[in-house]
């Protein structure tokens, strides 16, 4: 699974959980995401492998 | 040989009374010590008995293709910010913003083991109690990489 949100500067940042972590995906969210910053929890085969453009990424 | 053993409660060592540490002793000299303010100090080669400073958190991801954590340790997560930028989130939080960070990248993908590569903080303000924001980048045109091997410690 992976976290989603979109950074101050317009760009998408991908918060990728620690195997070894004891944390459920919602509470690394909480603890992880910036305050008041709205994100998505998707599967980590909708992130884009390919980082040749990772500075265009953006979120629908 | 003398043995002090719990086989069904914890087995704790109390040196009771205040200022009093918990010392360990090999042949009448002090081998370590726990001291009551809680620091852990032992020899181990080092020639005398002293502090001993603990890798706080650690972690080993790949940041090329599908960025994934290998390994690590009281870290909940990693933020990918983009090319080269990446935050260590903490599961426990430091006490403070002064600790250490340590960190090496690896490229093998391009099969030039000789590819010098970097690794810095992002910034100034990149160290908090709880996240450590690095950028790693090509070592000789400081434009921002991703490494198939980033490994990060933190030490207080």
């Amino acid at each position: 699974m992976r976290i989603i949100y979109e950074t101050e500067e317009g760009g998408v940042a991908v918060i990728i959980p620690a195997p070894e972590c004891n944390l459920t995906i919602e509470e690394i969210a909480a603890k992880d995401v910036p305050k008041g910053v709205s994100y998505h929890i998707v599967d980590a085969s909708e992130v884009p492998s390919d980082r040749t453009f990772r500075g265009a990424w953006s979120w629908e | 040989m003398s043995t002090v053993k719990s086989s069904s409660e914890d087995l704790t060592l109390n040196a009771d009374g205040s200022g009093n540490d918990v010392v360990i002793q090999g042949n009448g000299t002090n081998t370590a010590t726990i001291t009551a303010e809680g620091l852990l100090k032992y020899n181990s080669g080092y020639g005398s008995v002293a502090t001993a400073y603990g890798c706080r958190a650690w972690v080993n991801f790949n940041g090329t293709g599908t960025v994934a954590i290998r390994g690590s340790g009281n870290v909940s997560s990693i933020t990918d910010n983009g090319l080269g930028d990446y935050t260590v989130n903490f599961t426990t939080a430091m006490p403070d913003a002064n600790f250490n960070v340590v960190g090496m990248v690896c490229a093998t993908s391009d099969g030039n083991k000789s590819s010098l590569r970097g690794i810095s903080l992002y910034g100034p303000a990149s160290i908090t109690t709880t996240t450590a924001r690095i950028r790693t980048m090509n070592g000789i045109n400081t434009a921002a990489y991703d490494a198939e091997t980033t490994s990060v410690s933190i030490f207080r």
